[in-house]
């Protein structure tokens, strides 16, 4: 039998240098994902938007017909404009003290040379492990009139009545940053430990103070992951629901509790339109901000 | 090596065969479906399986599988599935009033009472057109002892806005709270006017509203608060637990909370449906509810020990002035109640 060039006898999926076969194509590679997404996402939200046009009925509880009364409903109220209002606040509020506590925080991470680093990061990312219902749970063991905090106070003398903590807009807070920290601090992680460390040596041995290489160097250079950061840990805060609703109590609303609450009341319609304004305000301003920091980051 | 054998040895054989086919053999019922039930998870789904699945249907031969979800989430459903010709549940447990409006929205089929055999046990008030009540209890006054010294006997002495913040009230019963305030300002169970009045005078001398049940219970265990309105039967929990906490059955009459049960017009299994709430008003399964949670039978044969029965039932006066729900109204106020609710009470 007469011996046969390599190049015929080898196998086919050997030909690196030839073009994808259709089976991997980058459309068969990217359907199952775009189907997914569009069937399990993009479908009910459809749906959704188009239920948020419809009346409420209480006896036939949704009646097909368009119209913008629930928007109207929504914007004409000064009580769902507040709840609005108090879920941009809350979220603003937690995504600023997130990037102040995480850029530290994720700095030291990313830079230490210790072979506990892979601890540390675990470490970071424990909140993560148990659920945000089991999370608060243990929130309200340390803030309630009888709670740890409380308790301990009051044992140093430094008061003698136990502090409101639970039910108010500052537990809320603390909840959400305790939820969102790791993700904050693990994408700013990612960004600072792609930045060379020869850059921040340049900008000290120029003359530079550590603010001035901070302002100058760092903070520039990161500003890709906090702009990332900042969008995760916001559209988290602003999406919130188990911890506003364990922490908050019955006086305190964010968007997350009311959208669900109308599901609950059976006002689907008006829950829909609820739901639309949360999404809009929380891409509206995500996008806004990208945009603007982009800008500033091209100069 | 083949052995041959002989005739008597296939003989004994047979004869063994046929001897081990005669022993009595474990009882294996024959399948009869499945039937899917929509119900609140916890304890209460674990004694629907303990009392009713278990010793009356899957021993019979039934599947029974469970759908445990709040009852917000399982209407939702029926709602969704309404135009569906087959729906995913065969019954679903319901509050009265809650039966009521998925009546009222078309979705439960009317009860046949004549293919359930213990519906001849079945109190009269708890025979719904559209649905069977499965246990019930009433919305007592409550109070803790070391923080109330003078015992409330009705709810008006409840609702007093001289108790300032010692007064507690629970955010999911906004229904039932908001009657019970209207029966204690000398209102209706259609008329929630001067409830609403009398809550805001309430709210103003620094009424504490607790958001869940078991936070309201946490509040009188720390004596953060000492009176308000509850269900008996989770009084009974609450002493059971330890909780120092004296049930009285309002002057006014204790308002009424029945728990039930549907059939969804689209249920795949209707005889399932039916067989789930005949066994559910047997009197076995209806006495262990009575023990396990402290609500009251729906049915007239089953027996209650008298102590338990001082602690969970109520007096036959105390039944005769049982203030039922007016369903209509609540359903088609629903949503302005709690709006009002959200916006004024606890803004």
């Amino acid at each position: 039998m007469a011996k046969q060039p390599m190049a015929a006898t080898a196998p086919a999926q050997f030909h690196s240098d030839e073009r994808p076969t259709s089976l991997l194509s980058a459309t068969t590679l990217v359907g199952p994902a775009t189907v997914f997404v569009a069937a399990g996402l993009l479908v009910p939200l459809a749906i959704l938007f188009r239920y948020s046009f419809n009346s409420f009925e209480p006896r036939r509880m949704m009646v097909e017909t368009f119209t913008l009364d629930n928007y109207v409903k929504f914007f004409a109220d000064p009580y769902y404009t507040g709840v609005l209002w108090t879920t941009l606040r809350v979220a603003a509020l937690c995504t600023v003290t997130c990037v102040i506590m995480g850029l530290p925080l994720a700095y030291v991470l990313a830079r230490t040379q210790s072979r506990f680093k892979n601890v540390l990061i675990m470490l970071v990312v424990l909140p993560l492990f148990v659920g945000n219902a089991v999370r608060a749970a243990g929130w309200m063991t340390l803030f309630g009139s009888k709670g740890f905090l409380n308790v301990t106070l009051m044992q140093f003398g430094v008061i003698t009545e136990p502090l409101q903590i639970m039910y108010t807009e500052s537990a809320v807070v603390a909840g959400i940053i305790a939820v969102n920290l790791p993700y904050m601090v693990l994408t700013l992680q990612s960004v600072i430990e792609g930045i060379n460390r020869n850059v921040e040596e340049a900008a000290f041995s120029l003359g530079a103070g550590p603010i001035t290489m901070f302002r100058r160097v760092l903070l520039p250079l990161s500003l890709p992951g906090i702009l990332a950061g900042t969008i995760l840990t916001f559209i988290l805060g602003m999406n919130a629901y188990a911890t506003p609703v364990l922490l908050g109590g019955p006086k305190f609303k964010m968007m997350g509790p009311l959208v669900y609450g109308q599901f609950q009341l059976n006002n689907w319609p008006f829950g829909a339109s609820v739901a639309f304004v949360l999404m809009a305000a929380t891409l509206g301003l995500t996008a806004t901000a990208n945009i603007l920091v982009q800008r500033r980051f091209r100069r | 090596m083949t052995q041959s054998k002989s005739r008597r040895e296939v003989l004994l054989g047979a004869a063994a065969l046929a001897g081990a086919a005669s022993l009595p053999r474990p009882v294996s019922a024959q399948p009869k479906g499945r039937i899917v039930v929509g119900t609140w998870g916890g304890d209460y789904a674990r004694l629907l399986n303990k009392n009713i699945e278990a010793p009356l249907l899957i021993k019979d031969g039934w599947e029974v599988v469970q759908d445990q979800a709040g009852d917000p989430e399982r209407r939702s459903k029926m709602l969704a599935e309404k135009r569906l010709p087959r729906g995913t549940s065969d019954v679903q447990g319901l509050s009265a009033l809650n039966m009521y409006q998925m009546e009222d929205a078309g979705t439960v089929l009317p009860i046949d009472y004549g293919k359930l055999k213990n519906a001849g046990n079945l109190l009269p008030t708890m025979k719904y057109p559209y649905g069977v009540g499965h246990i019930y209890s009433g919305k007592v006054g409550i109070y803790n002892p070391k923080v109330i010294t003078t015992a409330p006997v009705s709810y008006k002495d409840v609702f007093d806005p001289r108790h300032g913040n010692k007064l507690g009230i629970i955010d999911i019963q906004y229904q039932y709270t908001l009657v019970c305030a209207a029966l204690a300002a000398g209102g209706k169970v259609n008329d929630i006017e001067p409830g609403k009045k009398l809550l805001l005078e309430c709210k103003n001398a620094g009424m504490r509203i607790y958001p869940t049940n078991e936070a309201f219970a946490q509040g009188l265990k720390s004596e953060e608060f000492g009176v308000g309105v509850m269900w008996k039967a989770r009084v009974v929990q609450w002493q059971n637990a330890g909780i120092p906490v004296t049930a009285v059955a309002p002057a006014e009459g204790a308002l009424a909370y029945v728990s039930g049960f549907v059939i969804p017009k689209n249920s795949p299994n209707k005889d399932g449906a039916y067989a789930y709430l005949d066994a559910m008003l047997d009197k076995s399964a209806q006495e262990a509810f009575a023990v396990d949670m402290g609500y009251n039978p729906t049915v007239t044969n089953a027996v209650v020990a008298p102590d338990l029965n001082q602690r969970i039932g109520f007096t036959p006066d105390e039944v005769k002035k049982l203030v039922d729900l007016d369903y209509d109204h609540m359903n088609k106020n629903d949503v302005p109640f709690k709006e009002w609710w959200d916006k004024v009470l606890k803004s």
